[in-house]
């Protein structure tokens, strides 16, 4: 059974325009898959229209063979949690009461929190480690400690898919390689599917990654078999060369002059 | 000091300034005539009622619209409210007319028509496509009150009733009396019963709107439901007090700055000990 099948999906903001032009890819339960592909090629149409922001006017998408398109938005949080590229920093709350928030879907009309609520929180925290920050206001937190925030609040879902758009884009390299640890471990009982623009990064802690160029997939498949210089030159325009480190056998890709 | 005491004091205060002022005035009372005098009976203590339930109608709508048009300086009357209440009262106060409804005289009626119909236009104008956005809602609310405070001034030119009507719009709780008490109060109860029922969502909109569609909120009708409520509350607040300026902004900030933007306290609490700020 796969966790999420896209099939022929064609979405876009104007009725006219479609920025997705039939889009195919299947992901098994615990991939961490980096979509990777020039800024305007619908990296984040893609992820907008997993999470049911965008309507969708061609095709279907299905989780565990269930039509998501079909479910009420409140289902849908249920199983589909989104990290948006910038996310702004509620003024006046706690990281707890911040990741909370992620409760929305979960909890009723006129009740506060719950008990399993507030468990879920605790473990969310726990989860990316900021368990000691839980109590600090989110206006006094670094991008990367926020960054974290953002990634608990969005497990607090308990989604089944976990959709980043951008993680790492505006971290520095510590904090790069804090959260692409983090959601290579968060994987497991999900499937993580991100978008990235350091393709070496991206390549170094995806096992499989996804190429899009003009709303199409252009490649699909382990880092190498998408990382080749070919691809590049189409989808980027930027000449690049492969080369392999002689000690660990990685691969990194190196712009030419 | 916690949230709690901080509360405990301010309900204290609102409660010692409204014992204050029901004993305040140009009759100076002593508490052993209080209880036979029509003076405290039927002027001074509906008009202390009176200033809690306006100040609280206001303040709910405030959080309400802030929350909603995502915006800080949202007040109740962004939307048009003043400027279609407005219109209505001084239709009514320039003509003369006397027609009673209900026990309340043709000025509240008419601007509290005037008040929902002022946001039901720049409702329908911020449409595009179909949907709203607070940008459009903001911009169709300053063109609509615009247009009303050109209606406004050309009344106010052939009817010649400056005073009384421009007596009206500064606010005032002047003519309070029971049947204004009576009226506005289960607007307050609706108010905080569809603002507290509805509080995950707005605080979930404090993430934004795209955030809060993927936490499950289905953001156009919890605006049409949150602007009908806030237009209706304070319309009837502005239907008996007037254009009571400020309260409405601020003191939900005031509210905030003690007990967070959680609007799970900000909505059952604020209005309460805050009241005392506009005395």
């Amino acid at each position: 059974m796969k966790a999420l099948e896209v099939k022929d999906v064609m979405a876009g903001y104007v009725d006219e325009q479609m920025i997705l032009q039939g889009v195919n890819f299947e992901v098994n339960m615990g991939e961490f898959i980096g979509i990777v592909g020039p800024n305007g090629s619908g990296k984040t149409t893609l992820l907008r229209a997993l999470c049911g922001l965008l309507p969708v006017k061609h095709g279907f998408i299905k989780m565990n063979e269930e039509n998501i398109l079909n479910l009420e938005h409140n289902e849908l949080a249920k199983k589909v949690a989104l990290v948006p590229q910038l996310m702004e920093p509620v003024s006046g709350f706690t990281v707890r009461e911040m990741v909370m928030l992620g409760r929305t879907p979960y909890m009723r009309r006129f009740s506060f929190e719950g008990d399993e609520d507030r468990e879920v929180v605790k473990w969310a925290l726990e989860e990316v480690k900021i368990e000691d920050l839980a109590e600090i206001p989110v206006n006094n937190l670094s991008g990367g400690e926020f960054q974290r925030v953002a990634i608990a609040r969005a497990l607090a879902q308990e989604p089944k898919i976990l959709l980043l758009d951008e993680p790492i884009s505006h971290l520095d390299i510590r904090y790069q390689v804090k959260i692409l640890r983090l959601l290579r471990k968060l994987r497991k009982q999900r499937t993580i599917i991100a978008t990235f623009h350091d393709l070496n990064m991206a390549a170094r802690f995806c096992k499989r990654m996804i190429l899009v160029h003009k709303g199409m997939l252009v490649a699909m498949g382990t880092p190498e078999e998408v990382l080749t210089a070919a691809n590049i030159w189409k989808t980027y325009r930027v000449k690049a060369e492969v080369q392999k480190n002689i000690r660990n056998k990685n691969s990194r890709l190196v712009l030419l002059p | 000091m916690n949230k709690n005491q901080i509360l405990i004091i301010l309900c204290s205060v609102l409660l010692l300034l409204a014992v204050i002022s029901v004993f305040l005035g140009p009759v100076m009372m002593s508490p052993g005539d209080l209880m036979e005098s029509p003076i405290f009976l039927q002027i001074r203590l509906p008009r202390v009622l009176l200033s809690v339930l306006v100040g609280v109608l206001l303040a709910i709508s405030g959080v309400m619209l802030q929350a909603i048009l995502r915006n800080p300086l949202a007040d109740p009357y962004i939307l048009g409210v003043s400027a279609g209440a407005g219109v209505g009262a001084s239709i009514a106060l320039g003509t003369g007319m006397t027609l009673t409804l209900f026990g309340l005289s043709s000025t509240p009626i008419l601007a509290f028509m005037g008040a929902l119909l002022a946001v039901f236009v720049v409702y329908n104008l911020s449409k595009v496509a179909g949907r709203t956005s607070t940008e459009t809602l903001i911009l169709a609310g300053v063109a609509v009150s615009s247009f009303a405070a050109a209606i406004l001034a050309l009344i106010i030119i052939t009817t010649g009733k400056l005073q009384s009507i421009y007596f009206w719009l500064l606010g005032s709780l002047s003519s309070a009396s029971w049947s204004d008490v009576i009226t506005v109060t289960p607007y307050m109860i609706f108010g905080l019963v569809i603002a507290y029922f509805y509080s995950k969502e707005l605080n979930a909109l404090l993430l934004g709107e795209d955030m809060a569609q993927t936490l499950g909120v289905d953001v156009e009708k919890l605006r049409i439901l949150i602007i009908t409520t806030a237009t209706l509350v304070t319309a009837a607040a502005v239907s008996v007090s007037g254009l009571v300026g400020f309260v409405g902004l601020i003191i939900p900030h005031f509210v905030r700055m003690i007990l967070g933007a959680n609007h799970r306290y900000l909505v059952p609490f604020p209005p309460w000990p805050a009241q005392s700020f506009w005395w």
